[in-house]
């Protein structure tokens, strides 16, 4: 059954988009990530616009994100105070991004910075994650729920001043280094057109050392902002946000994501990871496929307006 | 053959978009397409016939070809992007951009192009793929053929450059027709329909109309509130995102 969609102007079959969104969502509400990276390149696939995909995504991820944190929420698995810091940061980052980008695009060359850009950050996040979760579940995991942590164990991140606790996350920490993984993410954001839930995930994990199952809805608490940030931005600039597509995939993405809760909350915390690992991989081989394999076509168009 | 005939005669009657020129009066089964949500693309009729300055039909003897043109009044900028290796990647190196560029183009014609007319007729009325006009956008150089080539290429994939020749039938002496196939992804706006009658390799008369196509009803709301109400238009979208979000969460609540 076909629909025609009054911004991308062209039809598309209804239940393939609700699907898809389904399938985007449960892997939102079972990781914590947005998904964007993943339903942009599909959407692309199937002839939608580039401009309308990546603008029209950031609404499924709004939706599939809210399902997501107020099943969180209500389990107790969200640090608001930890989002709020990386949200502030955030929101420096994409300022700071914005004029990265701008400065690429002038250089003609911001499609191989960003791909090089995801390459390198999916290829050492997901290599590290891969490693660390392999070896946590070959001997026999832990049922704590996050990576081991001694008690009154001091890291890197703990001498240094502005200290902030976070109760949720079960932390007595400076407030430093989760902004300046906001900022890092802010950055990531804009240029790259994510939400940066697959690096702002692990580095929550490893780096913080946050519980797993609080990562999650605190991680889907601040994609909530950028995505929403991202869709206002592209519905001023471009025009390019398409309802009745955005509808698809929202209907899929919010049930998709309690079924990923679910999913996510049955399946051990070691192992978790290591899908997460496995599938940023898949994604980081992906795109270096492309980058080195000969194009089908070498030749590549952009419309730059009308006359 | 007569029945049919009869037919054509009565439909370019009643037909709403009719043009007439010198010798050539030509018509369109429909001269407004509206997209609505189940569009799919659909077919137009482009029918006409040629007639000797008398008003007779044509003597079967004189040999008369037509050619069917339909395209978009509003032409693009494009920018074309050639990758190449370096090092062990793939990226853009050379760029050309290109102005004229229409959103759709249609051909249809009698016989192949080459044996209707010499090739400076052609490129005179930009008849055939390979003939549209597209010039170096201002402030840029012309591109190498495999740039040009790359526009056409991507835009046939796409299905909206289309050439057929040999599509367009004589019923008779003076009365042909053709089908045009209009695909879903049709840009909406304006389509320019021309319609030329060679004679001996000469345009001996043209003839023009318009085919608007626009969106309608839930379409046509939508796609004007968010070029108009841009930002009202976000402000909505994340707020229903938001609620639907809402919603599905209350409504997995019991059963967690």
């Amino acid at each position: 059954m076909q629909i025609y969609l009054p911004i991308a102007e062209m039809p598309v079959n209804i239940f393939l988009m609700i699907g898809l969104g389904a399938a985007v969502g449960f892997l939102s509400g079972m990781f914590g990530v947005g998904g964007g990276f993943i339903l942009t390149p599909f959407l692309m696939f199937w002839g939608i616009p580039p401009a309308v995909a990546v603008a029209t995504q950031s609404t499924q991820i709004v939706a599939s994100s809210v399902s997501g944190v107020i099943t969180h929420w209500r389990k107790g698995n969200v640090d608001f105070k930890m989002g709020g810091v990386l949200l502030g940061g955030g929101l420096v980052g994409s300022v700071l991004g914005i004029q990265v980008f701008n400065a690429l695009k002038a250089a003609g060359q911001a499609d191989l910075f960003i791909s090089l850009s995801y390459v390198i950050f999916l290829g050492s996040v997901g290599g590290l994650m891969f490693w660390e979760s392999l070896q946590t579940v070959r001997h026999g995991g832990s049922n704590v729920g996050s990576i081991k942590r001694e008690p009154g164990g001091h890291y890197w991140v703990h001498g240094w001043p502005l200290k902030m606790r976070f109760q949720r996350s079960k932390l007595y920490i400076s407030a430093i280094p989760p902004a300046l993984l906001g900022v890092l993410i802010g950055l990531l954001a804009v240029i790259m057109g994510v939400g940066g839930g697959f690096i702002l995930v692990p580095a929550m994990i490893y780096l913080l050392r946050m519980p797993t199952s609080i990562v999650i809805g605190t991680s889907l608490f601040q994609i909530i902002f950028v995505a929403a940030f991202s869709t206002l931005l592209h519905a001023i600039t471009n025009q390019s946000v398409d309802a009745i597509l955005a509808a698809l995939l929202i209907v899929g993405g919010v049930f998709g994501a309690q079924f990923g809760i679910r999913y996510g909350e049955r399946l051990r915390s070691d192992w978790l990871r290591l899908c997460l690992a496995a599938l940023v991989l898949m994604i980081c081989l992906r795109l270096g496929f492309d980058l080195v394999w000969p194009p089908a076509d070498p030749f590549n168009l952009s419309i730059e307006g009308i006359e | 053959m007569r029945a049919i005939r009869a037919a054509l005669v009565l439909v370019t009657a009643l037909s709403v978009g009719f043009a007439r020129a010198e010798d050539l009066a030509a018509g369109i089964s429909r001269d407004k397409i509206e997209i609505t949500s189940s569009f799919t693309g659909t077919d137009v009729v482009v029918f006409g016939a040629i007639e000797t300055d008398e008003g007779t039909a044509l003597p079967a003897t004189e040999v008369r070809d037509v050619v069917v043109v339909i395209r978009s009044d509003k032409p693009y900028f494009v920018t074309v992007r050639k990758k190449e290796r370096v090092g062990p990647i793939w990226m853009n190196r050379e760029e050309r951009s290109f102005a004229g560029v229409p959103g759709f183009y249609f051909l249809s014609s009698t016989r192949p192009l080459r044996e209707i007319a010499a090739a400076d007729v052609l490129d005179q009325f930009e008849l055939g793929l390979d003939r549209i006009a597209l010039g170096p956008a201002p402030g840029s150089v012309g591109g190498p053929r495999a740039f040009r080539e790359a526009i056409l290429r991507t835009k046939i994939g796409q299905d909206v450059y289309a050439q057929h020749e040999g599509a367009v039938s004589f019923l008779s002496g003076s009365l042909f027709r053709t089908t045009v196939a209009l695909p879903p992804n049709v840009p909406a706006g304006n389509l320019k329909v021309i319609v030329y009658s060679f004679s001996q390799g000469q345009v001996t008369s043209s003839s023009s109309m318009t085919l608007f196509i626009d969106k309608t009803g839930i379409e046509r709301r939508l796609s004007d509130f968010a070029r108009y109400e841009p930002t009202l238009y976000g402000i909505v979208a994340v707020l229903l995102s938001a609620l639907a979000g809402f919603l599905a969460s209350l409504a997995f609540r019991q059963r967690l």
